[in-house]
């Protein structure tokens, strides 16, 4: 029993942090592969507030989240400012990712928290349960739906598709940009918050290139302009290389092949274009068994 | 003076030692309909670009409603009610009819980003306004039928027609069209016409418009203007009957075909 | 001062290195585009083939072992391009599919070598070279062949380019591939010679980096910094991913040598936003206005 939980917990943490992903990558366009340092961001800084300052777990998780996505405008604004081509932009982030990593190798020590570099920060108050997971998970998803359906969701769906137009028509393209960063930098940073309060101790290991790259792959088979489609594929990337633990050293070239093959074969993904309602479930039924040649995505 | 809502003095553009535009200068009143033309290559696109700022002029002045609009971003641009059509039609194309209007009318959200989490009544009653007003600008160019078809598979003039309705979402007091009957035959044209004219007349906007089918301009801008451009320079100013008979007009066009 | 020269030199081959890495992101984006993120696993690919030339039963000279990791790297930089870039391109895909697809081709080959060989470091084998002096300064000599041979190999691709009926198709290709076409240059072709340069060039880089620090798996992560060199550079262009390559090799030698060689790559990331602050198209960029 406790297995199953341990993979609904991690399941469940890769579900928020992918969501915040899918919102960047799937409906504003920018491509990130750094997101694991804004988990680390978090999850630090959220574990500080809880072991260091008595600080509550709820609000420990959500200012950890603030901070990611404060931080996150490091490079959120150079990088808009200079409407940095999509590809740039992820070279951006994964420089800034590896930056977090190393600035946490490095510190041992901030005033009197010892953060311990690399051997990591421990003794974290364990307080990621199930039911906590669960909670968090259904918010994520319950604000997720809800901002990419409003006006300013939408507003960045037109900045994936045609920034220039969206500009022409009044989208303030740095405003747009820079809030659906702050939102998937937050939610990635709760993710990182759950995980140290789940495993009891952080290292800057886990929030390698590996672990943005684990993102990417969950957003990239989901779907596009889909919030169901990465739900699914984050549970099932986290659980199938747990249950099948020999598959383990192969996940990432198996990745790498899927990465081709779905953009090959179905560049939109899963779910691509699939809005959460129970219509998905219809839409999916009919995706498997009526294939029909589909054309490709302009 | 009061009644001017655009006014373009001495604008230049050089791309890299080419002069693309030079030195035109253009006036509009309120309300106004008038005409762009000129062979291929005269600059013509480019003087909208200007306008909307996606390119920046070497020199000149554009004022808007009697302030310079020059520096402006073009969402700044849009929101002080300048809009545009596009020569090659740029809508979102994987969202539907209905989603590329109302993004007109939101590209500012009329709420804030709080309410976008936990919508408030306020932000609900607002959307029902939104979607309200996108299904009438949609009836308004005959899209009522295709609301929820996705804008890249609708047939290529529906989506011209969407294009206007998105560009008319924004409410602007200019709205610039470029070249909205590319590609249309003699009845599609005639259509097109009449519903120009139907916007021009209830919308009242002051309108632009650059096209190459001739006889599109000429019934448009009756009892109105008509400029004409070759290679970057004002070549004629008049009403289409003047145009028509302008020997200089004539000679840069068959000058075009002669090539 | 001896200490300035030492740190000048060894910054100018790491330039030199990032140079060669920069020009072929540069070359592959201003024909298709898109960057070539697989550049990376080439990068290791082609120094773990030098490698295990050298050391394996083979026992080849370091030249030779050269000359097969780059035959090798080539092969796999053509086969990618026909397997996972060629569909996309033939169907005019746009860039974020060939970026997805490039990344794909990355992690599959990294993790191959990672599962392969493990993720140790190994030492590059080749001999103990005596630095030279100069005077009272020593300079690596392996600095000195790292930048004189990166040169070389930029100056032939240079010659290759603007001297050949080849490169004359590939320089006619960046500018309108659809148009390149129709005047008769066969697009596959400048695909396979395209990728092909990329294969020499990652290779090339890879092995000099191999000696320089080490052989791993994920080494090819520096790639990282000749894509920040290109953007402080200025994007599509080769001497500008040049300029940058050499500026950043530099300062980050003078941070490690002065400062600290942990902040190293800390140092690289923040000299990419403060440029992209005060320049945002980069040192020698244009502002890339969008045809409407």
């Amino acid at each position: 029993m406790g297995y199953i939980y341990a993979i609904i917990i991690l399941g469940g943490i890769n579900i928020i942090a992918v969501l915040g992903v899918a919102i960047l990558t799937c409906y504003t366009g920018l491509f990130s592969i750094g997101h694991a340092g804004f988990m680390a961001l978090g999850g630090y800084m959220s574990a500080i507030m809880v072991k260091e300052f008595n600080i509550p777990f709820p609000f420990a998780l959500i200012i950890g989240g603030t901070f990611a996505g404060l931080c996150s405008f490091i490079i959120g604004y150079p990088a808009f400012r200079s409407r940095l081509r999509g590809d740039y932009f992820a070279i951006a982030t994964l420089g800034f990712s590896e930056s977090i990593r190393l600035l946490l190798n490095n510190t041992k020590t901030i005033g009197n928290i010892t953060l311990g570099g690399a051997f990591g920060y421990m003794n974290i108050p364990s307080h990621t349960t199930v039911l906590a997971v669960i909670v968090c998970v259904i918010l994520a998803l319950y604000f997720a739906h809800m901002f990419v359906t409003s006006q300013y969701g939408k507003n960045s769906i037109s900045v994936s598709q045609d920034e220039v137009a969206a500009q022409m028509m009044g989208v303030n393209l740095m405003k747009t940009k820079m809030i659906a960063l702050f939102i998937s930098a937050f939610y990635s940073g709760v993710a990182g918050g759950l995980l140290g309060f789940y495993f009891a101790y952080l290292s800057p290991s886990f929030f390698s290139i590996t672990k943005s790259s684990d993102l990417l792959a969950a957003v990239v088979f989901g779907g596009i302009q889909s919030l169901i489609g990465p739900f699914i594929t984050a549970f099932v990337l986290v659980a199938v290389p747990e249950l099948l633990r020999s598959f383990a050293e192969w996940r990432l070239i198996i990745y790498g092949f899927l990465f081709v093959i779905v953009m090959i074969f179905r560049p939109q993904g899963l779910l691509g274009y699939v809005e959460i309602n129970m219509s998905f479930v219809r839409v999916f039924w009919n995706k498997l068994f009526h294939r029909k040649a589909k054309t490709q995505e302009g | 003076m009061s009644d001017e809502i655009l006014s373009i003095k001495n604008l230049t553009v050089d791309f890299g030692g080419v002069r693309a535009v030079n030195n035109v200068s253009l006036t509009l009143n309120k309300g106004e309909f008038i005409g762009l033309i000129g062979p291929n290559g005269a600059g013509k696109t480019t003087v909208f670009n200007l306008i909307t700022n996606a390119i920046r002029p070497t020199a000149g002045q554009i004022n808007f409603k009697g302030k310079s609009i020059l520096g402006k971003s073009p969402d700044q641009i849009c929101r002080l009610g300048i809009s545009r059509t596009f020569q090659n039609i740029r809508l979102f194309p994987q969202m539907t009819a209905y989603e590329n209007v109302e993004l007109g009318l939101h590209s500012t959200p009329k709420y804030s980003l709080a309410e976008a989490f936990i919508r408030t009544p306020r932000a609900l009653r607002v959307e029902a306004n939104a979607r309200k007003r996108a299904h009438e600008l949609l009836e308004m160019v005959n899209l009522g039928e295709h609301v929820n078809a996705r804008a890249s598979s609708l047939p290529y003039g529906l989506q011209r027609r969407l294009e206007l309705a998105r560009a008319m979402a924004t409410s602007p007091d200019l709205l610039l069209l470029d070249e909205p009957a590319a590609g249309m035959n003699e009845d599609e044209c005639k259509d097109l016409i009449n519903l120009i004219r139907q916007i021009h007349t209830t919308m009242r906007y002051a309108m632009i418009m650059i096209e190459h089918h001739m006889n599109v301009v000429m019934d448009l801008c009756q009892g109105s203007r008509i400029y004409v451009l070759s290679l970057g320079s004002l070549l004629a100013t008049g009403n289409p009957a003047e145009i028509q008979s302008n020997p200089d007009v004539i000679k840069a066009y068959l000058g075009e075909r002669k090539r | 001062m001896e200490l300035f020269i030492q740190q000048l030199v060894s910054g100018i081959s790491i330039g030199a290195i990032y140079s060669l890495l920069a020009v072929g992101y540069a070359l592959v984006y201003s024909v298709y585009n898109f960057t070539n993120w697989a550049f990376d696993g080439f990068m290791a690919f082609g120094a773990f083939m030098a490698f295990l030339a050298i050391s394996s039963a083979l026992e080849a000279p370091f030249w030779v072992a050269a000359l097969i990791s780059i035959v090798l790297t080539v092969l796999l930089a053509v086969t990618s391009e026909k397997l996972a870039y060629s569909p996309l391109r033939k169907r005019k895909a746009p860039r974020l599919f060939m970026m997805i697809s490039a990344m794909g081709v990355n992690l599959a080959i990294v993790n191959l070598i990672n599962l392969f060989f493990g993720g140790t470091f190994r030492k590059f084998p080749v001999d103990n070279l005596q630095p030279i002096f100069i005077g009272n300064v020593s300079v690596g000599r392996m600095d000195l062949m790292a930048g004189a041979i990166s040169f070389g190999v930029l100056a032939l691709l240079w010659l290759f380019l603007y001297r050949t009926k080849w490169g004359l198709g590939i320089r006619a290709s960046s500018i309108d591939i659809l148009t390149a076409s129709l005047m008769g240059i066969n697009n596959d072709a400048v695909a396979l010679i395209v990728f092909g340069i990329t294969g020499v060039l990652s290779t090339t880089a890879g092995i000099f980096f191999g000696i320089k620090y080490a052989v791993f798996p994920m080494m090819g992560l520096v790639t990282i910094k000749a894509m920040i060199a290109s953007i402080v550079g200025g994007l599509g262009s080769l001497p500008a991913a040049i300029l940058g390559s050499m500026l950043l090799g530099i300062l980050e030698t003078l941070v490690s040598g002065y400062i600290s060689s942990t902040y190293r790559d800390l140092f690289s990331f923040f000299f990419l936003i403060v440029i992209l602050l005060f320049f945002p198209n980069g040192l020698m960029g244009k502002s890339g206005d969008e045809k409407l």
